[in-house]
């Protein structure tokens, strides 16, 4: 697998506001905002809604996340989003004290969570914690964040 | 054994001086490395092949400047996957009779021009990013330090076993001119990157290019033998959303193809240029190969490797996307390398790319293996 460039089109940066008020943000919030595409916005709508959903194949039942077109365990193709707990365990984490994305106040945690449904999920570890008291299992429950310009996004804080 | 087995050798080696500010263009490094190996191997090459991610020299240009009468080139678009298995692609040429002599070579100014410290894998559509970017995810260094935070918590390895991987790699560089690092500083006063990832535990950004001259074996009668060549990959650090072992990387997937196309076990191996981009990748390699047991890695990280990376590897002599450590052993097996291995007549060389990548073993000739 080769490395690949970043910056691309299912990623965009400031300015480049999909709506009146990400002009308003512009210059206070250069973070990436999520574009999605005809595959991932169900999920994205729900997030607005402050529900988080993950596509579950109609003909094996299993649950897929990060969204696929086609289902990764039987080929299936009708992946429609359901709504899941939010409730997970930290799988594995990282303490970002270098950006290389615009925006970012350091320091600051990645993690892939484990769901209790069962897939993985990424996001940020925030609310009532350290950076660096952060573990691998820690228990995690979702927690919705305003993107200016975009809207809620899915976090993550200790259950 | 596979059909190219002992048929082609490496019969010249050639490097630039690595800096973090060549101030010369990719093509006049690699026309530069490109020399030096040529010389060093006697023949004139009729075939080039490179690899490159939008960033190095093409290959009809270096040919030009060479004044080579081309036959078969290509370029490769891939990183540090290629850097062992590009011996396998000029291995084949030459076995088939397409090619007499391959000049190979990775040219770049990855500290002054295009670094690479916001570069991706992308897999799939590469839909991922809309999951990742929002939150600040960037670029190989955070992507494998998600996968090394998991490997410490699976091995029990600490930051203190990071600090020897990278202590050895400096220690070793010290008699290396090459090398970019060749002082032992304090890693604890290494600024931290991406937890648990410092500055010291990953490679140097580096200028400067590689080139490698493989001739067929009876021409280069006392040249290191392209031996065995795999390439592989599967799930794991590659894409984290979906795997079972975010920790895996290329080797868990070539070590068993590779050992078993060389007819050889890991006790057979004598010096191991591993791709060490990042520190934990070297303890992560010698589980994989079979150099080290999982319960042996801390004493043994703590002891220092003296047959892994003699030269410093991609930590401290530079980053010329792996190319440089295979050049080193073939030297090793040459008996002019860097903290010369007594005797090598077996070495390893990797190259890493997530949980995709390839290995190579390259043999002395006249030993009997």
């Amino acid at each position: 697998m080769a490395f690949v460039k970043a910056g691309r089109a299912d990623v965009i940066t400031r300015p480049c506001p999909p709506t009146k008020r990400a002009l308003a943000w512009h210059s206070m919030d250069p973070r990436p905002l999520p574009r999605p595409n005809a595959l991932t916005a169900p999920y994205w709508e729900a997030c607005r809604r402050g529900e988080l959903t993950v596509q579950r194949c109609r003909s094996c039942g299993r649950r897929v996340h990060l969204p696929e077109p086609v289902c990764p365990h039987c080929g299936g193709t009708d992946l429609p989003y359901e709504a899941v707990s939010g409730h997970g365990r930290v799988h594995t984490f990282s303490v970002v004290h270098r950006a290389f994305l615009p925006g970012f106040a350091i320091p600051y945690v990645i993690a892939w969570i484990d769901l209790e449904e069962g897939v993985r999920a990424f996001g940020g570890i925030v609310g009532d914690i350290a950076p660096d008291d952060v573990r691998i299992g820690l228990p995690v429950r979702v927690r919705f964040d305003d993107l200016p310009g975009f809207g809620h996004i899915p976090n993550w804080r200790p259950a | 054994m596979q059909g190219f087995s002992g048929k082609a050798a490496v019969a010249g080696v050639g490097m630039t001086d690595l800096s973090r500010h060549s101030g010369r263009t990719e093509l006049q490094l690699a026309v530069e490395a490109a020399r030096h190996a040529i010389d060093e191997a006697g023949q004139r090459p009729d075939a080039i092949l490179g690899y490159h991610l939008g960033d190095s020299a093409p290959v009809i240009h270096v040919a030009r400047e060479l004044r080579i009468e081309l036959g078969w080139h290509n370029e490769i678009y891939g990183g540090g996957t290629q850097c062992a298995s590009i011996l396998g692609d000029a291995a084949m040429l030459i076995d088939a009779g397409l090619a007499r002599t391959v000049l190979v070579y990775r040219a770049l100014n990855g500290r002054s021009g295009r670094r690479m410290n916001t570069l991706s894998l992308k897999l799939g559509e590469g839909v991922e990013e809309q999951f990742t970017h929002p939150y600040g995810l960037a670029g190989p260094v955070q992507q494998f330090a998600l996968a090394a935070q998991r490997y410490l918590h699976h091995t029990g390895l600490t930051e203190e076993h990071l600090c020897a991987v990278v202590r050895g790699s400096r220690t070793h560089a010290v008699a290396n001119p090459r090398a970019l690092r060749r002082e032992v500083e304090d890693y604890w006063a290494s600024p931290m990157v991406a937890s648990p990832l410092r500055r010291a535990d990953c490679c140097q950004e580096t200028d400067g290019a590689c080139a490698l001259v493989i001739t067929s074996a009876d021409r280069a009668p006392a040249a290191p033998r392209v031996h065995a060549v795999v390439r592989g990959g599967g799930p794991g650090a590659s894409a984290m959303d979906r795997t079972d072992d975010v920790t895996r990387i290329f080797s868990s997937h070539v070590a068993g193809p590779l050992f078993a196309a060389a007819g050889m076990t890991p006790a057979d191996v004598d010096v191991a240029l591993l791709y060490d981009a990042y520190s934990w990748l070297v303890p992560r390699q010698l589980e994989d190969f079979g150099l080290c047991a999982r319960a042996d890695l801390a004493a043994t990280l703590h002891d220092g490797l003296a047959t892994v990376n003699p030269h410093g590897g991609l930590l401290s002599e530079g980053y010329v996307h792996g190319l440089n450590n295979v050049a080193e052993a073939v030297r090793q097996l040459r008996g002019d390398g860097v903290n010369q291995v007594p005797g090598a007549e077996v070495a390893l060389c990797t190259g890493f790319g997530g949980s995709y990548g390839s290995a190579a073993i390259l043999v002395r000739p006249g030993t009997g293996r």
